[in-house]
């Protein structure tokens, strides 16, 4: 198989670059996408971060521990700021998990067909950001042994949720997404699975991939009512992204509090969501893609729409950020305007100007196109956006140190388990994730089969239209 | 596809020329405008006892064709910014509607007059009012409020008409020289402009959303109107171009290049934009005021679910997303011409409705902070203080300025073919299925 | 036109113990390209077989009018599954936070009427949130879960898995099985059926 580095990040209007490089074969591309979990060792940099990670997660398993028999007092939430790193971690997580399934279902809805070869990877980090998300409202309610009383379970006390707090409409709205992100991702896997069992060289592979490819034999008859599922999942799962970003926004917008109650929240949140698990994507696929050598399948041209992506959904934030300033100020009410002056001079300015050069100025970079083909200044302004959704939520939950009532303002600082379970949480994320690539199909193979132009059954019948076959011939050298 | 192909290449065929139906639409939409707006302005002056009512519904007329063509830039300029392929066919239709934008501007002059004639615009008369004298610098600077010029809301109309004609005209003349030339380096420059023109494209629809409509609750404020007023505008526009796309296959034009697929897609588009997201904007922003509920935003809302205005209200709910949405849930809806177009056209009457609601209630605001209850403003609230005074006017000026936008769109689907015939994607469109 | 490495049709018929008729599951052609799956589907459906499937290692575009599948009926399971959401969610919201309502379900379950933040009792606005989500998570579970039973997985045994070459249809080839049980399956014209359509190989399959 030739490994010609190909130039398809080309503008043209007359052809369509080619999503897949360097193979004409589906048998290559089974064999290219299964080596990363068939070579009998991973590379070295696969031990040496999974040992890191792995470390990293049993620092917050130390920390949950500690923090469960202690009580939340180990932390630095405390009042005015009620609301610390918890919800600010729970937030960013959630954010994270946000680019999965829209790679899945909204590129999906809207025919790009260059999702199918991060689509994978991009929603098991859904399901393992969600997962980070998850437990940390959980062990913030204080007695974690008795969390199961969000839920409408009926009890001796005859206590029952209250269902018009935003704190509840999230148990809901994250257990959805969660659950239904989990169903796609795992339906999506189900063929290549399938493959991965089919090519198995030991009874114990063949039996475990055997038992969750549920017996797929590739019948057309399933795969009509397989690909309506997938249409009707994605179609479902468009709105819930949205939803659910919109609920985690109501938390705070709902609140009288000035910084918070702002009506645009709710789309703002989301194309916050979008702008940072795009940048997370993209942190993990450009290592991803050189380690394993996916670089016919990640593509540069790839990478460049996840940069776009990431160019407008930022923009989207920083004029968010931009009209939530002016309204600040147009509204007359001296609060809110207090409430911003004070998030830009204040005494966490510091955190509200990070927030402005690495979610509003660094993504510009991205107007040029060296830039969102450069990996290295890529991989620089992806960085500052994980840093910057971070403390994006950060500003907005300080917004509580300074409330309506000077008496009760405050300063907020971390302890240092806040911290080390914030990096905990970077353990358990990577831990999952690197142990995801080593064990289960990182690119969606039926998916990206579908794709290439070899693939249609009309492929190299006519003259007429037949362009595809020679793109890759056609399309430049570069070295 | 190849039939297709071949039917293209005939060019000038008479399917793709408008040809003797243009005049003819022409004509009948300036009578129409003629019509509608002379007798709105006969009712104005034997009914009305104020020229406030008059300069209202003109502000409604106009937001309602405003959102409609500003639907169509955007969808132009979406497409170049995606390299689009299966709509192609369709853009012509955006083109054109975008195409009003370039003269428009004449439209404004009424509401120039409103601003000084009549005190719709109350932020014209700040002094005493805390509020307004704290915000007179976003209409008045550099000047004084006294000296009744609002130069800085004068220069952003004319940067937004500026922009609006710029990008209208750039877009429209080069894909309509492509149909000469058959360059795709047209293309390519169309694309390379594309996301700096959607750039502008935001900034200006978002504040003149402020200038325009919320200001005229000057006290009121919501950092998420002008998305509203954009969901409306991309609702508006999609079902323009169905109904408008429905017509000219009735009329026997563009029969093969717009297909069931296409029909499909803008029904889809319209469903996603026009239904769900629209309603998921207008949930927010209600859900956000109505839970937090305080004095300075909440009352919007109350002027909205008191008298007359809760039924309108509830026909939003309803008749904008409710129905529409059971309705466009199923493939086969969007896939049959007549039904989809039946809905589109609904939709499009639901959008006046959505700018009626919009632009028309008034806060009756002494009322309003005096009542120390919701039910004793109510109480206290008649249908005329909330402005909810439905009028014959209202109709007829909103069909006189639709009669006018008909007659711009058609006037320019006249100038040139109904399809992008040698756009270099057209084949893509042709071929475009559904998955 | 086909760029695949095309190997010599093999007959296992050709083995010592031919499968007795009452044990044949069916026969099954391999081929390279979608082209050809879709030809030989066409002609297949065309002469009328109705127990015959084609199983390929990604959807194949067109395949389904080619064998002439009819459209399942999830679309209508994922609005039956949402409609359940939605009632599931208000019913769920009134009850516990709206109503005084008691009822036995093996203990006394009864209803609370809170009173939080001055909202009315039935805060619909505020029940929104979670009836979507119902409504979502509902038909998302209705369309998997349907998905998987309408196709009557997980089915651990298959006859198809007894061929070796089967395992290449989760990589690069494309089958056509037709099973005996149809009433127009014969041995013999079955077989040559499938020849005229230039299988790379053909084997029996017992059952």
């Amino acid at each position: 198989m030739s490994t010609i580095v190909v130039d398809n990040t080309f503008d043209d209007p007359l052809r369509r670059a080619p999503l897949v490089l360097n193979h004409d074969r589906f048998d290559t591309v089974t064999e290219e996408v299964c080596r990363v979990n068939e070579e009998p060792h991973p590379p070295l940099a696969w031990y040496i971060t999974f040992g890191i990670s792995i470390f990293l997660f049993g620092i917050l398993g130390v920390m949950v521990l500690y923090l469960l028999v202690t009580g939340v007092g180990v932390w630095g939430n405390n009042a005015p700021v009620m609301w610390g790193f918890p919800i600010v971690n729970f937030v960013f997580w959630v954010g994270i998990g946000h680019a999965g399934t829209l790679i899945s279902a909204i590129l999906f809805l809207f025919r790009q067909k260059w999702r199918t070869a991060i689509n994978r990877f991009a929603e098991a980090m859904t399901i393992f950001a969600v997962m980070c998300a998850g437990l940390f409202p959980a062990i913030h309610v204080g007695r974690i042994w008795v969390i199961w009383w969000v839920f409408p379970i009926p009890n001796q006390m005859a206590m029952w949720p209250q269902f018009r707090s935003p704190l509840l409409w999230d148990v809901f709205a994250v257990s959805a997404y969660f659950t239904v992100s989990l169903l796609f991702w795992y339906m999506g896997m189900i063929p290549d699975l399938a493959t991965l069992r089919d090519r198995a060289k030991t009874k114990l592979k063949a039996i475990s991939y055997g038992i969750f490819a549920l017996g797929w034999r590739g019948s057309n008859r399933h795969w009509h009512r397989y690909e309506r599922a997938y249409l009707l999942l994605a179609a479902l799962a468009t709105p819930l992204v949205l939803s659910v970003h919109s609920v985690v926004s109501f938390d705070f917008a709902v609140s009288q509090l000035p910084g918070w109650h702002t009506t645009i929240f709710p789309p703002y949140f989301v194309a916050g969501a979008i702008f940072g698990g795009f940048a997370m994507v993209v942190t993990l696929a450009i290592p991803a893609r050189q380690l394993w050598g996916l670089k016919n399948f990640i593509t540069m041209r790839h990478l460049e729409n996840m940069n776009k992506i990431i160019l407008v959904t930022g923009s989207m934030v920083g004029f968010a950020y931009m009209m939530e300033l002016f309204i600040a100020w147009y509204s007359g009410a001296m609060y809110e305007w207090f409430a911003f002056r004070n998030r830009m001079f204040g005494q966490h300015a510091w955190a509200y100007w990070i927030m402005i050069f690495c979610n509003m100025v660094a993504p510009q970079l991205f107007w040029s196109k060296k830039c969102r083909t450069n990996i290295l200044i890529m991989f620089f302004v992806v960085m500052c956006v994980n840093v910057g959704m971070w403390f994006e939520r950060f500003v907005i939950v300080l917004s509580l140190e300074m409330d309506f009532l000077p008496s009760s303002w405050g300063y907020y600082s971390p302890t240092w388990v806040d911290m080390l379970t914030l990096l905990g949480s970077f353990g358990m994320f990577l831990t999952l994730f690197l142990l995801f690539i080593r064990f289960l199909p990182v690119i969606a193979m039926a998916e990206v089969k579908a794709i290439m132009p070899q693939a249609d059954p009309h492929h190299g019948h006519h003259d007429d239209d037949d362009d595809h076959h020679h793109d890759v011939e056609k399309a430049e050298v570069k070295s | 596809m190849s039939v297709s192909q071949g039917n293209m290449t005939a060019g000038s065929s008479e399917r793709l020329q408008l040809g003797d139906l243009g005049p003819r639409y022409f004509r009948l939409g300036v009578i129409t405008a003629i019509v509608g707006v002379g007798l709105a302005i006969l009712l104005g002056i034997f009914t009305l006892d104020s020229i406030d009512r008059f300069f209202r519904a003109y502000v409604f007329a106009f937001s309602t064709i405003l959102a409609i063509c500003l639907g169509g830039l955007f969808f132009t300029i979406l497409q170049h910014l995606t390299r689009a392929g299966w709509s192609v066919t369709v853009r012509r239709i955006a083109e054109a509607l975008a195409w009003n934008l370039t003269w428009i501007w004449i439209l404004f002059v009424p509401i120039l007059a409103a601003v000084w004639m009549s005190h719709i615009y109350h932020w014209m008369h700040p002094e005493g009012d805390m509020l307004l004298e704290h915000k007179a610098g976003y209409f008045f600077f550099p000047l004084h409020y006294d000296s009744q010029v609002p130069i800085f809301w004068l220069v952003r109309a004319v940067i937004f008409f500026a922009v609006w004609a710029m990008l209208a005209r750039f877009f429209v003349n080069n894909s309509a020289a492509q149909d000469k030339s058959g360059d795709p380096a047209i293309t390519s420059k169309m694309q390379w402009w594309a996301p700096l023109s959607m750039f502008a494209f935001a900034f200006t629809l978002s504040f003149a959303s402020f200038d325009w409509i919320m200001s005229l609750e000057a006290h009121w404020f919501s950092t998420i109107f002008p998305v509203y007023f954009f969901a409306a505008s991309a609702c508006g526009f999609f079902a323009t171009t169905i109904v408008v796309i429905y017509l000219l296959q009735r009329a026997g034009r563009i029969e093969n290049e717009v297909t069931l697929e296409h029909y499909q897609d803008l029904g889809k588009l319209l469903f996603a934009f026009g239904v769900v997201f629209w309603a998921y904007i207008a949930f927010s922003q209600f859900m956000l005021l109505w839970y937090a509920n305080i004095p300075e935003t909440t009352g919007w809302y109350i002027t909205r679910m008191s008298g007359g205005w809760a039924w309108v209200s509830l026909l939003l709910l309803v008749g904008h997303f409710g129905l529409p949405f059971l309705a466009l849930l199923t493939k086969h809806t969007k896939r049959a011409k007549p039904i989809l177009a039946s809905i589109a056209g609904w939709l499009l009457v639901m959008h006046a409705v959505d700018m009626y609601w919009l632009v028309m209630p008034t806060m009756p605001e002494s009322t309003l902070y005096e009542a120390s209850t919701l039910a004793a403003f109510r109480a206290e609230a008649t249908n005329e203080m909330l402005g909810f005074t439905p009028h014959l006017l209202d109709i007829a000026l909103l069909v006189g300025l639709v009669g006018l936008l008909a007659a711009g769109t058609v006037q320019r689907l006249t100038k040139c073919s109904l399809i992008p015939e040698r756009d270099p994607r057209l084949h893509e469109a042709l071929a475009f299925e559904n998955m | 036109m086909t760029t695949l490495p095309t190997t010599a049709p093999q007959s296992t018929t050709a083995k010592s113990d031919p499968i007795p008729d009452r044990y044949l599951y069916g026969v099954m052609a391999e081929f390279t390209t979608p082209a050809q799956i879709m030809k030989a589907a066409e002609k297949v459906r065309d002469a009328g077989y109705r127990w015959w499937d084609c199983h390929t290692p990604f959807p194949v575009h067109g395949l389904d009018k080619a064998m002439g599948i009819k459209p399942t009926i999830l679309p209508i399971l994922a609005f039956l599954g949402g409609l359940t959401g939605v009632v599931l969610g208000l019913l769920l919201e009134v009850f516990t936070n709206a109503t005084g309502f008691e009822f036995w379900l093996v203990v006394p379950i009864r209803g609370y009427e809170f009173l939080v933040s001055g909202k009315p009792f039935h805060s619909y606005p505020a029940f929104i949130p979670v009836i979507f989500e119902l409504t979502i998570l509902m038909a998302a579970s209705a369309v998997f879960f349907g998905m998987l039973i309408f196709n009557k997985l997980p089915t651990f045994y298959h006859p198809v898995f007894k061929s070796q070459r089967f395992s290449r249809v989760t990589d690069d080839r494309f089958f056509l099985v037709i099973e005996s049980r149809d009433p127009k399956f014969s041995r013999q014209k079955t077989r040559a059926l499938l020849e005229e359509l230039d299988p790379v190989s053909m084997e029996e399959l017992e059952s």
